[in-house]
């Protein structure tokens, strides 16, 4: 298990990739060279033998026995014919000529072809040597051997294999190193732009991906991304430059039209104009927290929010204890793990989970409360149940569309805005806004990847 | 007070000036970045109210040229950008409090009355006192008449921020920000709740009150409504 890791890991996968294959194809190609080359020879020295026998077959034809024996005796004395091996023998087996005595214990194979080891007198030194020859089973009941040393041959054979196999180690040593080398590179390449991503993806919009200089297919894959980097930068910044210059425009407009409204309520001395200028007023001021609500999910949609690392545990037993008091006695229960720490903007954060308390004393009614915030994992779930009379089912995905107020809550304050900015902030932090049955009540839960 | 108002929005300027001046402060305007510069580094306000985007030069370059200059004038931002983050831009500026625009007079003029009667450095750490009661920042301690009144940190935090502004109008909002630190409206009468829990703990069973309400405005600590 302990090797997993590293089995994993894309070099150590490319690296044993690229020797396997490395190998496999040279083992390939030596193979060839080694089995045409083993046959070229062998064929050479089987065709002398059989040249040899053809010519001892005629000789054998042509002359009388005695003539025979002599010529026999001459090829295997003949110094000129490296490697040749002779011997006859008689009717009943009796040794007739030749420079080996073998003949007795040899079986031929279907072809006639024989090997065996014999010692061979060179000079004064005498080794076991490696002799492939032919029986012929002359007219009389005469056989004669002839043979060839093969020795050089198997000596040859056995070089070969030796720096095959040298070749195939080296190639396999390689090939691993190769492997390593291509694997490390394609593998820091793949980190950096993870490295690089995960920053991007938490909302550090101008960060690139770093670019090698080689000019490779990795570096083309990194510009073309961060071409692609560059335009959602621009988009975003535009839009942001959008929604400032919004914002900026209405509340201008807001701000002078309350101006002058509070100006007229001021100065107003007959009642009606009182009232009416008070309905103004206050009708702006239900605009601007509209606007306000409006403008905040905004923020929070455009993704340009700066995010900070936020005690979610801290900022949720504050909240706790700042509801505590609006609520009936003792009906606010919190179980909240300590030290939870996320990625996240603390007002819109604060604002969020503010708004799904509120929720909960509006419509859960005198019912308990219930905050619980715990981690899963790496996720920190916080969730705020009430006990009132919940969202239907086929209710709960319009809940959070903006604008959208839950049946019978006409009577109660609100812009219909409040999931909306949840569940804007929730995608700002990369979380999850679920609804769900208390039973009875909402259970609105919060999930929050925790910051390590 | 003496207050310069740098807005180039010439009817809110309009309307803001007549509002604060009924209030009993003089005011001067400048509607552009460049005038608005040099009117405050020539001095003698008491408090300035910048908008945050002006012609020629941004309001928070203002800001930032009379820190540098060394002015510790008392500066309120005024922005109609949502100030969820530009807020903290506008403080870290060197501005001393932050109001989104549209904003109401009241809110306004208790801000700047804040601003411009904040204690100094000195009054700041160390004892508090408004006719008996007493609040010791240090020790954590808070006594009426002598005796001990047992409250919570954050009823502390709520009583030394209401104390610190004695005789000052503080808003909900203000409370809000400066006790809580949240910026955005609860919609329910939390802080008035809050408040009268702690007018409970200070008050009650005292002849005179010192935690009032004032309508449709705010609270405010003081032996002397």
């Amino acid at each position: 298990m302990r090797l997993r890791p590293f089995a994993r890991s894309s070099i150590a996968r490319v690296a044993v990739l690229h020797a396997l294959l490395l190998a496999a194809s040279m083992m390939a190609v030596l193979g060839v060279v080694y089995l045409w080359t083993a046959r070229i020879i062998a064929s050479e020295g089987d065709e002398l033998v059989s040249v040899e026998a053809q010519s001892i077959s005629a000789d054998f034809r042509e002359k009388d026995l005695d003539a025979f024996v002599t010529e026999v005796v001459d090829r295997a004395e003949d110094p000129w014919i490296r490697g040749g091996i002779y011997e006859m023998r008689g009717p009943r087996g009796d040794f007739l000529a030749g420079n080996v005595v073998v003949l007795p214990e040899l079986h031929a194979d279907r072809d006639g072809w024989v090997e065996f080891d014999v010692d061979v007198v060179h000079g004064e030194a005498s080794a076991p040597r490696r002799i492939r020859g032919r029986v012929l089973n002359l007219d009389g009941g005469f056989h004669v051997l002839v043979g060839h040393d093969v020795e050089d041959r198997l000596a040859f054979r056995a070089v070969m294999l030796r720096s095959l196999a040298w070749a195939l180690l080296m190639v396999i040593l390689f090939g691993a190193l190769g492997g390593w080398w291509l694997g490390r590179r394609i593998s820091q390449a793949a980190q950096a732009i993870t490295e690089s991503a995960g920053r991007i993806a938490r909302g550090d919009l101008g960060e690139r991906l770093p670019v090698s200089g080689s000019g490779d297919e990795i570096d083309a894959l990194v510009s073309r991304f961060n071409d692609l980097l560059g335009r959602v930068d621009t988009l975003t910044g535009t839009m942001r430059a959008v929604l400032d210059s919004t914002a900026h425009d209405l509340r201008g407009h807001l701000n002078r039209i309350r101006a002058a409204a509070q100006d007229a309520h001021h100065t107003a001395q007959d009642p009606a104009q009182v009232e009416s200028t008070g309905i103004v007023l206050a009708e702006i001021d239900r605009l601007s927290e509209t606007l306000q609500g409006l403008l905040r999910i905004a923020v929070a949609e455009s993704g340009t929010a700066p995010l900070d690392r936020v005690d979610l545990s801290q900022l949720a037993r504050d909240l706790v204890e700042f509801y505590e008091p609006v609520v009936c006695a003792d009906q606010l229960t919190a179980t909240l793990e300590p030290d939870l720490y996320v990625r996240g903007h603390r007002q819109l954060l604060t604002q969020a989970i503010s708004n799904l308390l509120d929720n909960a004393i509006k419509y859960g009614g005198t019912a308990p409360i219930r905050v619980v915030l715990t981690r899963d994992g790496t996720t920190a779930v916080l969730a705020v149940e009430d006990g009132g009379i919940g969202i239907p089912e086929d209710e709960r995905e319009l809940a959070v569309q903006r604008f959208r107020r839950l049946r019978g809550s006409s009577g109660l304050p609100g812009t219909g805005l409040g999931l909306s900015l949840v569940s804007a902030v929730a995608r700002l932090h990369q979380a999850t806004l679920k609804l769900e049955d208390a039973n009875p009540g909402l259970r609105a839960a919060l999930r929050i990847p925790l910051e390590p | 007070m003496k207050i310069l108002l740098v807005e180039d929005d010439r009817r809110a300027s309009d309307y803001l000036t007549k509002g604060l001046r009924e209030l009993g402060h003089a005011v001067e305007q400048a509607f552009d970045g460049e005038t608005g510069r040099m009117t405050a580094l020539a001095g003698g306000f008491d408090v300035l109210i910048l908008d945050r985007m002006l012609p020629k030069l941004d309001g928070l370059e203002i800001v930032k040229a009379l820190r540098n200059a060394g002015s510790t004038v008392p500066i309120l931002i005024l922005s109609a950008l949502d100030e969820v983050d530009e807020r903290v831009q506008g403080l870290r500026a060197g501005g001393d409090d932050y109001l989104a625009k549209p904003y109401h007079l009241e809110e306004l003029a208790a801000r700047i009355d804040a601003l411009a009667r904040r204690q100094g450095d000195a009054a700041r750490s160390g004892r508090l006192k408004v006719a008996d009661l007493e609040l010791d920042t240090r020790a954590r301690k808070v006594t009426r008449a002598g005796r001990k009144i047992e409250l919570t940190a954050r009823e502390f935090q709520l009583l030394e921020f209401l104390m610190r502004h004695t005789g000052q109008v503080v808003t909900r909002t203000m409370i809000l920000e400066g006790v809580w630190d949240y910026h955005f409206d609860p919609k329910t009468n939390v802080i008035d709740v809050h408040i009268s829990r702690l007018r409970q703990a200070i008050d009650k069973g005292h002849d005179v009150q010192l935690l009032h309400t004032i309508r449709g405005a705010g609270y405010t600590l003081t032996d002397d409504p």
